[in-house]
Parts: C-alpha cells; structure tokens; sequence
C-alpha cells in the first residue's frame, strides 16, 4: 500500500471524482433497496409484522384474502391438527370511512380479529379493542395524517355503520391501505350485508393465521382440511395483489444498477491503468513484481470502493431521516450491508480486468525512451 | 572479480526477413570502481545492451554474469530480484515516480525489497544530504528542475548498493553545464563506492570524465584508445 496510499494522496481530484461516481451509484443502490423495502412494507406490513407462521386461506381463490371465505368452524379443526400451537380468525374488507367532522374520504383495510388472539395489535395511544367491544376500532397512526383523533367517529361508506376510534397502533397497512381493526360480528354485519354474499356459510372469517413451530405445517394442514390452501407468511405476501410487479420493477433496476456500476468502473479502472503504463514500467524496471503492483492497485481500489460505499451509505440514511412520512421508504440495514459487499466485489472485478493489463507491461519500455 | 562481464553476447530482435541483429559478439568487462561510457550512432544497440546487462532483456546468445554469478537462465522473477539488488538504473527524466516525494522515491527501493526499516530511512536521508537534495526532501518531479530530477535518480540508483550501474542517456534532457554536474556527480558517487558503472551518452564532452570509452557501431562493441 505504499504506492497506493500516496498516489490517491498526489492525485486526489482524480480519485475524488471516481469515488464520487462510486458514492452516486451506491446511494442511488441504496435509495432503490430503499424503496423496494418501504414499498413492500407498505403493501403488507400487517401480514409482515403478523405474529403467525402460516395463513389458512379458501382454496381456489388465488391466496387472495378478500375472495377468500370461510366458516369459524375451520378454526376448531385447524387447532386440533397436530402441530399447530395457536390459531386465529381473521376478516379483511376494504373501506372508505368518512371523520365524522371532516370532509376527507379515507381508504382503509378493514381487518377483523379476536381482540384477544395473538393478532390483537400493539396499541400505542389509547385502549385495546375489548372482547365484544362492538362499533368500536384500532386504526393504524397514518389515519392521525388525515386529522383523526381518539374519540372521533368513522362512518363507514356504503354502509350505515359507523365506528369509535379508542386507540392507535403503527405499523399496520394492508394493500398499501391503513389498517382499522374491529371485532368479528362487526365487520360481517358490513361485509355480508347484501343477502347471499356469505354464500350460505355459517359465520363466516375470510382466513385463519396460525401459529407452529413445525416444519411442512403448510402440508399437513392442506391434508387434514378440506377445502382450504394453506400457506407461509412470506408467501401470501408475496402473493398480495402486485407484490410482485413493485418487487419485479425494483429488482430489475437493482440489477442493471449493478450491472452498469461494473462496466462504468472497469472502464475508468482500465484507462487509468493505461495511463499509468509508462510508471509501471519504470516500477518492474527497479525490480516491482506483477504481484506486488496488483496488491497496489486492488488495495488502492479497496480502499475508495469502501469509503465511496459507505459515504453512499451514510447519505441514503440522511435522506431516509429527511423523508417526508407518505413516501414508502424503509432502509433494512442487513439490505445494506448486503448490497455494500456486492457494490465492493464488484468493484473488485472491474479492476480485475486492468491486473491483465500489469502483468503484460514491460519492464523494458522503460529504458531507452526520451520523454 | 570483474563486476560486470559480457561474455560474447549476441541479441536478434524479430523473426525471418524482420530479423534485426541489434548485437554481434559483444564482450565487455567492468571493474569495482571503474567507469566506461558506451558512444555510437542511434540505433547502434547501446540501450539494448544496457537492457541485456541490467537483466531487463535477455540476450540471444553469450553469457552475462553479474558479481560473478551467470544470470544467462534465470527466471523472470529471479531477474527482477537481481535488478532490486544488484543493479542500479538511471534513466531519463520521466523515470521517477509522478506522485512520490523525493525521499519517498527513495524508501520504495527499499520498499520493494522488502526493507523499509528505520535503517534505510536513515540512508535516505544521507543519501540525498551527500547528493545536495536535502533541501527538496518533499517535493514531487514535477517541482524539480531537470538537473534535480537526475540527481534523485541517482541517489535512487545508490539507495539498494548495488553492484553495478547502468545509465542511458542521463543528461538527454538536460543543458550543457547541468549536464556535466550530474555526470560529474555520477562519476564521483560511483567510484568512491566501488560501483561497476557503465555509461550511454551522445554527449562526447563527458568522455573526458570516464575510464575508458567504448564505441558502438551496428551492434559491434570496440574500444576508443584515447
Ligand atoms: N523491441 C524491438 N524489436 C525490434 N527491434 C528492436 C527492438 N528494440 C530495438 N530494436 C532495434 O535494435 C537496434 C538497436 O536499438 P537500440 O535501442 O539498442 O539502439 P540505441 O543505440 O540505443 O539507439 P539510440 O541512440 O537512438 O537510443 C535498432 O535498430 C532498433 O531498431
Ligand atoms: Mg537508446
């Protein structure tokens, strides 16, 4: 590193610039990663932040949860397979509620639970739902943006229900909706208001979380009940309505975001390699091995990748800091560091290329040239 | 024992029509201590038979021995460890190192040889004091004068003591009386530490400060009796 560190000393405007091409394409690696998170996170946090293992949907219904039906009694036949820990019911409508003293209409994930199952979620300001708490709700924090305030009614349109917000919770979005959590008779007396639409089940839930420690749960469950689809977590969210076009599109850029990062570097690598030819020449002259010249120059490389990465870095988490709430951005450090390791290999890569390029260089034409 | 000693040498560059035979059984022998200009018209093959014997280029035919050891088969890794030891090169200007301070052009000799050690530090620094550079210690090239830059070379070209010296063209880009001051010093560092130094010029003013001249004429060594 002797040479390494002095000459990005000499030259520093030169490596300033390649290192803030390197910065520019981390951060927007970052601010991308960024937003593939936030916007899934968005899409499915209340079925990413569910305490459950598995979902017991209909079968035939495409894992999607609004089409999905079925009757309670599937719950006391998914507790009694053997394997399954914990379970609970669940109802999921989508709404438009109206504040009682606002004009603004907002679109919301109505989900149903059993205020005391594990699906309960972390109230942070106000009450807990309460067994048989009737017309009353937890909605997610985002509806505070819309100026709802504990206490305030909801009127839920195309219904003549209303509800109470007794507390908030956070985290809590579903089909990129904000969540309200109500009892289960609630939600049926809305979602199955028009006659026939429970399809002649008896009490009707749209699906069943469950909870397991077993391997193949998702199997067996699929082989004791009939007429149900079983699935992991990560799974039903990956199948939410257009998971999988947001994760597609980000993917894809982050890939040609690589891609491209690898060309541009080994193209500025190389030249500065050509460049540096006639010095290289003067270096084997004196007696530098190949090896030694290539340890110079990938520890040279190292060094700015890492530093350009992690300034990268360190500005993408400024801008998540400064981000106004509505944008769909969380940063997941473990994203980062996976991305930073992936930015330095390849990096390291595209100076590959110039190694070739030493190791040809002549220790001859050095002698016998007048500049 | 003679320090350097070319023993029939013979080099071809190319193949079939293209072969150019840049030289013919050139023998030459230097001295602990003594210094031997090589003269000759452009293309005669001086700086070819530089390379040859500062183990840079290997010869076609004949032997070359440095401090006695025969370098005709070794490797190419084993020839840049005989170049870090044993030889000490001076080339043109554009021969050091564009980001490196003085004395820093110094300590990578011994950077590469694996010994960059408070002692060599110490030599460093004597070396360019004893050349008069002590007072360009941390500048670049590219803020020393043409003369400068020569006399970093050679305090480089001291700085792993070696054996022999090899110079081509020194003062090709340098004034007369600059010139002469790097040759002079050339000369002077050279012989008072035994060095086998050997020397490529245009510049016939300098033979008077040389031991013996050689002259060089399509690819054929001769002496030049004074
Ligand atoms: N790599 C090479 N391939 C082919 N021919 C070469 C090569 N290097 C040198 N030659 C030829 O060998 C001959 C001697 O070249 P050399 O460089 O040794 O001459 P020189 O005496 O140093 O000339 P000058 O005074 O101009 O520096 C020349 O005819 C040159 O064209
Ligand atoms: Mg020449």
């Amino acid at each position: 590193m002797f040479l390494a560190l002095r000459e990005l000393k000499h030259s520093k405007m030169r490596y300033v610039l390649i290192g803030g091409i390197m910065m520019l394409i981390a951060w927007l690696v970052f601010l991308l990663s960024g937003l593939a998170n936030g916007l899934a996170t968005d899409n499915g946090s209340s079925l990413k932040n569910m305490k459950a293992d598995a979902i017991v949907f209909q079968s035939e219904v495409k894992l999607y949860l609004h089409r999905s039906l079925l009757p309670m009694s599937k719950l006391d036949e998914v507790k009694g397979v053997q394997g399954v820990t914990n379970a609970a019911p669940l109802g999921m409508l989508t709404v438009t509620t109206k504040d009682s003293d606002g004009t603004e209409s907002i679109d919301a994930t109505m989900l149903a639970i059993q205020p005391e199952s594990f699906l309960a979620p972390k109230v942070i300001e106000g009450q807990a739902l309460a067994a048989n708490s009737g017309q009353e709700a937890v909605v997610d924090k985002t509806f505070k943006r819309h100026g709802v305030k504990l206490g305030d009614e909801l009127k839920i349109q195309s219904s003549d229900q209303t509800v109470k917000v007794i507390g908030f919770t956070t985290g809590q979005t579903y089909n990129h909706l904000p969540v309200i959590f109500t009892n289960i008779p609630f939600w049926q007396k809305i979602r199955f208001a028009a006659p026939g639409s429970d399809s002649g089940i008896q009490n009707p839930i749209s699906a069943i979380a469950v909870q397991s420690q077993q391997d193949g749960i998702t199997d067996m469950l699929n082989q004791k009940l009939s007429g149900v689809e079983t699935v992991t977590r990560d799974v039903a969210l990956q199948n939410l309505p257009g998971y999988k076009e947001e994760m597609g599109t980000i993917t894809m850029m982050l890939a040609f975001l690589f891609v491209i990062a690898a060309f541009v570097l080994a193209v500025f690598f190389y030249v500065l390699t050509l460049q540096k030819s006639n010095q290289f020449g003067v270096l084997k002259a004196l007696g530098a091995s190949t090896s030694y010249l290539a340890k110079n120059l990938l520890g040279q490389i190292f060094l700015l990748s890492l530093v350009s990465i992690v300034v990268g870095a360190g500005l993408t988490y400024l801008v998540a800091a400064v981000m106004p709430g509505e944008v769909p951005f969380a940063l997941d450090n473990g994203v980062v560091v996976v991305y930073s390791v992936i930015l330095l290999i390849v990096s390291m890569l595209g100076a590959m290329i110039s190694l070739r390029r030493i190791a040809k260089i002549d220790a001859l034409q050095a002698i016998g040239k007048v500049e | 024992m003679s320090k350097l000693v070319l023993e029939g040498v013979g080099k071809r560059y190319g193949e079939g029509v293209n072969t150019v035979y840049a030289l013919q059984d050139v023998s030459m022998r230097v001295e602990a201590g003594e210094f031997v200009a090589v003269v000759g018209p452009s293309g005669s093959g001086k700086s070819t038979l530089l390379a040859i014997a500062g183990a840079l280029l290997q010869q076609s035919s004949g032997n070359v021995l440095i401090n006695g050891v025969d370098i005709s088969s070794f490797s190419p890794a084993k020839l840049a460890q005989v170049r870090l030891h044993q030889i000490g090169f001076i080339l043109q200007s554009s021969n050091l190192v564009p980001y490196l301070k003085t004395i820093d052009q110094l300590l990578l000799v011994a950077e590469l040889s694996g010994t960059r050690n408070r002692e060599t530090a110490v030599r460093a620094e004597k070396l360019l004091t004893e050349l008069g550079l002590a007072h360009r210690r941390d500048h670049y090239p590219e803020h020393l004068s043409g003369g400068e830059r020569q006399r970093v070379a050679i305090a480089r070209a001291l700085m792993n003591d070696p054996d022999v010296i090899l110079a081509d063209e020194p003062t090709a880009s340098l004034d007369t009386t600059r010139g002469k001051e790097v040759v002079e010093m050339l000369v002077r560092e050279a012989k008072s530490r035994g060095k086998a130094a050997v020397m490529v010029t245009h510049d016939e003013r300098m033979l008077h400060l040389c031991d013996r001249v050689l002259r060089m004429t399509d690819g054929k060594l001769q002496e030049v009796n004074p």
